[in-house]
């Protein structure tokens, strides 16, 4: 079975491999060369004692062209889902050939998990091999900008794209032999490994460990070390209750702010002056993140999730494959 | 020798639609069935029963002294060919060969080989780019290769031409024969479902005949033909006839009634010309039994009807 399995995705693999080779070469030359910009920027800077303002500093590693490139690999955990996953039982079912196959003297459940087996590991090799090379040449902008934490770096780099592409997968072949087509199938991959990986990037991550929250004084901001993860910019009434807030926005509506700051917001476009009006009312600002430190541990949460919906999805996949006539 | 297949009350329904209902047969070993019906009939969903890949909603089967099912011992027993017979398109009748040999404990790809050399069939072309005739062929014969000891072939013939299908059953005689002769009771059964009565009467000394997802005939061709007689007289009251035997089907015109009787004895009036029927005859007979518009189709014509339920 492992044999015709690796018949059936031999072009297949060789395509993929070839294309991941191409990436790496890309990213093995700007990685190099980003490293090096970044390295004799550090020399540079030490000897003016000026590296703690680098971040500041409009200092470019590389091309935006190959930093999109790296944004965009955030898709390589959902392509084997997609062009394997989703066909692997559906299109047997498609053009009958499960009959052939399920007629030999293996049995169709048999049949389907080495299959499924093979694909789940090729996934996240393959997925696994690009997020290696994402996180090398992620360094020095990690180091540069502190975005390790960020939606677009954290989702491409240490183990969660492994943890990605295996749901993709999983969710792929579920989805074939549910629906039985391949099309329908491809379709429900998409929207469903999108709507997965927004609903947890954007709301579910930011609740994995209970966040920590700082005081600080509005004439003096701050900002948590590292690459910390947002969850949202707030003030504190000077009787202690939040409000949150985001102070770039001008929409104050419900907040018991003083009438004379509001009117200071609303009409100064400086926002230092309001800041410096709220303060001097007893007021402070509050930032809730979650610290740099927490990074492996969110990168092990999240690759746990989707590893569970994974099992979940190839676990319902058996199920109707084995309840449902061939 | 003992039944190969037997079922009883067999019944599959998809959400509405009953594809097969209450089929009891028994095809005893070492025979080459034919399963014959109009469209629709069921013929697709026994045969799909029998091989495993489907499960009955009830009754049940007995293939080879044990239930179908999805398990290696009894699969390494069948020889299934699907309708349109299905290969990888993009695989060759060589990868097919590889993959047979691997998923199945007892495979002589050699035969295949030969098989297809002898029709002048390339190993090295993917299946798509071969005609459906030969697919057939690259298929029957990766179904010979497993040498089960059952054949569960679904309208095999349909994509041959006229010379392929002689081959066809030429081959598939040549393997029952072959595989009759070996070890003590290792004989091959065949269940073959055909449209082709014609080419049915050369190979098939057996019959199974559904209409209506229902089995109307089941049993050994000889027996059915020496059972059936085509009775021609004037137009009469038919009652004296059916009391004593079975009419299967009533042509009636003007002046002249035509009967398909199932006897049961003798046909004693004289004003009835008998004669031998054919497998055709019986089997139409059988068949539009079954079919609500055969009554409309020739004026004048009355349908005696026991008719299934659909």
């Amino acid at each position: 079975m492992t044999w015709v399995t690796w018949q059936q995705y031999r072009s297949q693999a060789v395509f993929a491999a070839a294309l991941l080779a191409a990436l790496a070469v890309v990213l093995l030359i700007t990685g190099l060369h980003a490293a090096a910009v970044w390295h004799s920027a550090l020399a540079h800077c030490a000897t003016g004692h000026s590296c703690a303002s680098l971040a500041g500093s409009n200092l470019s590693l590389g091309s935006p062209i190959i930093a999109s490139l790296v944004v965009a690999t955030s898709a390589v955990p959902a392509l084997p889902g997609l062009l394997w996953g989703a066909p692997t039982v559906a299109s047997e079912l498609e053009t009958g050939t499960n009959q052939f196959a399920w007629t030999q003297s293996t049995t169709k459940l048999r049949w389907l998990a080495v299959r499924a087996g093979w694909l789940l590991l090729a996934a996240a090799v393959l997925a696994g091999a690009v997020s290696a090379i994402v996180t090398w040449w992620s360094g020095p902008y990690n180091a540069l900008t502190a975005d390790a934490f960020q939606v677009n770096r954290f989702d491409v780099t240490g183990i969660v794209p492994v943890g990605y592409a295996i749901f993709a997968m999983a969710l792929g072949i579920c989805a074939g032999t549910l629906l039985r087509r391949t099309l329908p199938a491809l379709g429900i991959t998409l929207a469903g490994f999108a709507a997965v990986r927004a609903l947890t990037a954007l709301w579910l991550r930011l609740h994995y460990m209970a966040p920590v929250t700082a005081y600080y004084k509005l004439t003096a901001p701050f900002t948590p070390p590292g690459s910390y993860l947002l969850v949202r910019n707030g003030f504190v009434s000077p009787d202690g209750k939040p409000a949150a807030l985001d102070y770039a926005v001008p929409n104050y509506n419900g907040l018991p702010l003083p009438a004379a700051c509001l009117h200071a917001m609303q009409h100064n476009p400086n926002p230092q002056t309001a800041l410096s009006c709220l303060a001097a009312h007893g007021y402070q600002g509050s930032v809730t993140y979650q610290p740099a430190s927490r990074f492996w541990a969110f990168q092990g949460i999240e690759t746990g999730i989707f590893l569970l919906l994974a099992a979940a999805l190839i676990g319902i996949a058996f199920w109707v494959l084995r309840r449902r006539d061939a | 020798m003992t039944a190969v297949i037997e079922t009883s009350g067999l019944t599959k329904r998809y959400r509405r639609v009953t594809a097969l209902s209450d089929c009891t047969i028994s095809v005893p070993g070492g025979r080459i069935s034919a399963l014959v019906g109009p469209n629709g009939a069921g013929k697709t969903t026994l045969l799909r029963l029998l091989a495993g890949l489907a499960a009955p909603t009830a009754g049940q089967a007995v293939v080879l002294g044990g239930e179908p099912r999805q398990d290696p011992a009894y699969l390494a027993e069948i020889g299934f060919l699907a309708q349109e017979a299905p290969l990888y398109r993009r695989r060759t009748a060589e990868d097919h060969i590889g993959i047979g040999a691997h998923l199945n404990p007892r495979w002589d790809g050699e035969s295949v080989r030969a098989r297809l050399s002898r029709v002048r069939i390339p190993l090295d072309r993917p299946a798509g780019a071969l005609s459906g005739g030969q697919r057939a062929q690259v298929a029957l014969a990766l179904t010979l290769a497993k040498q089960p000891g059952l054949l569960l072939l679904d309208e095999p013939l349909a994509a041959l031409d006229p010379l392929a299908r002689q081959r066809f059953l030429g081959a598939l005689a040549e393997a029952a024969a072959v595989q009759g002769e070996g070890e003590a009771g290792g004989g091959l059964t065949v269940v073959l479902s055909s449209h082709l009565i014609a080419d049915i009467e050369r190979v098939c000394d057996h019959l199974i005949l559904l209409a209506g997802s229902r089995v109307q005939l089941c049993g050994d061709i000889q027996t059915l033909l020496e059972e059936h007689r085509i009775l021609t007289g004037p137009r009469k009251d038919t009652t004296v006839i059916a009391r004593t035997h079975a009419i299967v089907r009533e042509d009636t015109t003007a002046r002249q009634t035509t009967l398909l009787v199932r006897l049961n004895g003798p046909v004693i009036d004289p004003a009835w010309a008998v004669d031998e029927a054919n497998l055709e005859e019986i089997v139409l007979g059988y068949m539009s039994q079954n079919d609500p518009d055969y009554s409309t189709d020739r004026e004048g014509t009355r349908l005696s009807a026991v008719g299934g339920d659909r």
